[in-house]
């Protein structure tokens, strides 16, 4: 089935969402360290999803994304950001033991290896956000009430 | 006569309310003496310690994170439970998958 966009939206679509995607990657990527997030990359990754989504049509991106796997992944980000809270349970509940002690991710304040568990903290969540906002403007997109 | 006396009354204790909440010299819960304003209005030790202690330079992701990090476990949790709401309200998935 062909979609209702024309040319012009096609082609500025192909052009753009490269571009979003990844401003949403730095966005997540440096959230420790400038302003944002991963609540804010997650949700313009999304936007981006969410373009592709109205330009080509839910055809085209029913084949391209698989829906299964990114109801999956929404799940694995919660479990993912669960236990690096979990990391410093010895100590306390959401202690930052990567950052005092850690083998990793101890660096230089202002360095992106910093910070302890929070670029790990901004990855699951920027991953939860993407793919939960995808799985829900899919079910959206897919439902239809009448039979076909 | 009647509104206007309600939306009077109303003012009055807004003011109460106010002059109550003040910290200059208001009601003071918790600790008695001058620290309790420490103890309550945490920003400046947030911006002093943050990087420190959590080592991100952006304060809001250290307190998001670290400090408040239960808050962010129970928004996380919220969104977990709508999406998944909205997903199996909304299943045609599971149908097609079977077809």
């Amino acid at each position: 089935m062909k979609s209702d966009m024309g040319l012009i939206v096609k082609t500025m679509a192909r052009a753009t969402i490269p571009l979003i995607g990844i401003f949403g990657a730095y966005v997540v990527s440096h959230g420790h360290l400038t302003p944002g997030g991963g609540f804010q990359g997650g949700a313009t990754i999304a936007g981006a999803g969410i373009l592709f989504l109205i330009t080509f049509g839910i055809d085209e991106a029913k084949k391209r994304i698989n829906k299964s796997l990114y109801s999956a992944l929404e799940g694995l980000g919660g479990l993912v950001f669960l236990g690096a809270a979990m990391l410093g349970l010895s100590v306390v509940f959401f202690y930052n033991t990567l950052w005092h002690n850690g083998p990793v991710f101890d660096g230089k304040p202002g360095t992106l290896l910093s910070a302890g568990y929070l670029p790990i903290m901004n990855l699951a969540v920027g991953l939860k956000v993407y793919t939960g906002l995808m799985s829900a403007v899919f079910a959206i997109a897919l439902f239809r009430r009448w039979r076909k | 006569m009647r509104k206007t006396f309600g939306a009077l009354s109303l003012l009055f204790i807004l003011g109460i309310l106010l002059l109550i909440a003040n910290p200059n010299y208001g009601l003071k819960f918790g600790l008695g003496g001058e620290d309790w304003q420490k103890y309550r209005y945490t920003d400046q030790y947030y911006i002093d310690h943050g990087i420190e202690e959590t080592g991100g330079t952006n304060i809001v992701t250290d307190i998001v994170f670290d400090y408040r990090g239960y808050d962010t476990l129970g928004e996380a949790t919220v969104l977990f439970t709508s999406i998944a709401g909205a997903v199996a309200l909304l299943r045609k998935w599971r149908e097609e998958n079977e077809e």
